[in-house]
């Protein structure tokens, strides 16, 4: 059974139009051509498949903090 | 063209329909009868009222996205609406046929003018139905760039590199006449060499076609050009694209010139919002016409605008006596709407597109849905299968809601 964080990728891959290969937690967001473009697009996917907000204040550099974030507000989302 | 003007050379051709994907695909469908247009299901979701079907003509999804992204080389997914994509298709594969891909010449001495009768339809219903009908009212964050109609221009100057001349316009049926016409005029006054030119069309969403319905100008069956019983147009979904080259140019770098864009045509009826003028027809196709020096040449193809509404075929076959009189009956009358329906802002683009490919095959598709002779429709008109022919030129009629017409004649590259 796919993680949530397997999950989250195959998403972000499909809405930033990136190779999934290349999403690796050590890489940076610019590293994998993840743009402005590519992260509200997967924020929209991820808010409309979990029923979650995502607040805009994330301050993820790499993309291991970007799925921390978004994990921990699915979490936290589930908890409640 | 006026006698300054340079010629204008076609140099490579696009068509994404229901009768296929690709011109070459679009263009046997038609020459085989072969008909787009089919009942569809149409369900506005759990927030709106009972699914209905219309007669539409689709372009084929399944597979659409893994197609297209196989041409480009690289990822497209869901990042654009329908109409964006469709043209980013006729693009690539209008400039691949005219072997620009890559071509320095595309980044400085290229425009690009694309027509379109709506903007981001799929988009903005989508939008829509999430904030009026759901209650977290979310809203796609790309909705704005995707609806605006310049957004298919946009996308294909990325792709290609094109830094010229880059717009859109707008005139309903018309749009992509007007956007040949602009782009011809472009080269005309040396802005650029080459013009990427055409339409793009994607308005099959549960709301527009009952909007379409509610106007009562489509058919529950299929559309009928100029015959007995005809009860209105069927609507399409596609794209379609023709580079436009300076013919010096093109015959400088060596490419293969289909054929020469000889006359246009514009006029407006300033008269009603969904009926025609008889004199705003023939002011188009008058203009045209005598532009490309035609008036009195035995056999010309007409692709006519032929929607299937009963004012409409009526007004056009009474318009085509009158430009041509004694010579209407020699020149044999195509109407294609009847096969890969009515592409509203892609529609003239695309029957340019199959009616160049008829032009130089010396084969004239039929016209389909006919029921029998009206006789206000009086036209030598290409019934049953396609039929052999000797015409030289092609004239293109578009006849747009509100009034606006383009008319376009091009003349075949060389005696066949």
């Amino acid at each position: 059974m796919a993680t949530l964080e397997d999950e989250l990728l195959d998403l972000i891959a499909e809405e930033g139009l990136i190779d999934r290969a290349k999403l690796v937690r050590e890489a940076t967001l610019a590293d994998v051509g993840l743009d402005s473009v590519g992260v509200v697009s997967s924020v929209f996917a991820i808010e409309e498949k979990y029923g979650v907000e995502i607040p805009e204040d994330t301050q993820a550099h790499t993309l291991g903090e970007f799925l921390d974030f978004l994990e921990g507000v699915i979490e936290a989302k589930r908890k409640a | 063209m006026a006698s300054a003007a340079p010629a204008i050379a076609v140099t490579g051709l696009g068509a994404l329909s229901a009768l296929g994907y690709g011109a070459a695909e679009t263009w046997a469908s038609a020459r085989s009868g072969l008909s787009g247009i089919a009942p569809r299901l149409f369900d506005p979701g759990p927030n709106g009222p009972d699914a209905e079907s219309y007669a539409v003509a689709m372009v084929e999804s399944d597979g659409l996205v893994a197609r297209i992204e196989a041409s480009l080389g690289r990822r497209v997914g869901a990042s654009l609406d329908p109409f964006a994509l469709f043209a980013l298709a006729v693009a690539q594969e209008a400039l691949a046929q005219a072997g620009l891909i890559g071509a320095a010449a595309l980044e400085r001495r290229c425009a690009v003018v694309f027509g379109h009768g709506f903007a981001g339809i799929h988009t903005l219903e989508d939008a829509y139905e999430r904030f009026y009908g759901r209650a977290t009212g979310r809203v796609h964050p790309l909705t704005v760039p995707r609806v605006m109609v310049s957004a298919p221009v946009s996308a294909v100057a990325m792709e290609f590199g094109v830094k010229g001349p880059v717009f859109a316009v707008s005139s309903a049926c018309s749009s992509s006449g007007h956007a040949i016409a602009q782009g011809a005029g472009l080269i005309a006054s040396g802005q650029c060499d080459i013009a990427l030119v055409g339409g793009s069309e994607a308005i099959a969403t549960p709301a527009c076609l009952r909007a379409w319905d509610n106007l009562g100008a489509t058919s529950p069956t299929t559309c009928r050009p100029f015959s007995a019983g005809r009860d209105g147009m069927s609507l399409g979904e596609g794209a379609a694209a023709l580079v436009l080259e300076r013919e010096d140019h093109a015959k400088a770098r060596g490419a293969t010139i289909l054929a020469t864009l000889t006359g246009i045509g514009l006029s407006s009826d300033a008269y009603h919002w969904t009926q025609p003028s008889l004199e705003g027809a023939v002011s188009a196709m008058t203009a045209a016409c005598g532009q490309a020096g035609m008036l009195e040449q035995d056999q010309i193809l007409i692709s006519a605008h032929g929607t299937g509404t009963p004012l409409n075929d009526k007004n056009e076959a009474a318009a085509i006596q009158a430009v041509f009189g004694a010579r209407a009956p020699g020149h044999p009358v195509i109407a294609t709407k009847s096969a890969h329906g009515h592409l509203i802002g892609a529609a003239i683009a695309l029957q340019g597109v199959i009616g160049l490919m008829a032009l130089n095959e010396g084969q004239a598709p039929p016209i389909l849905g006919w029921l029998g002779e009206d006789p206000d429709c009086a036209l030598d008109l290409v019934l049953g299968e396609a039929r052999t022919i000797e015409a030289e030129s092609l004239l293109l009629n578009a006849f747009a809601f509100g009034g606006l017409n383009t008319s376009l004649v091009f003349r075949r590259a060389d005696p066949r």
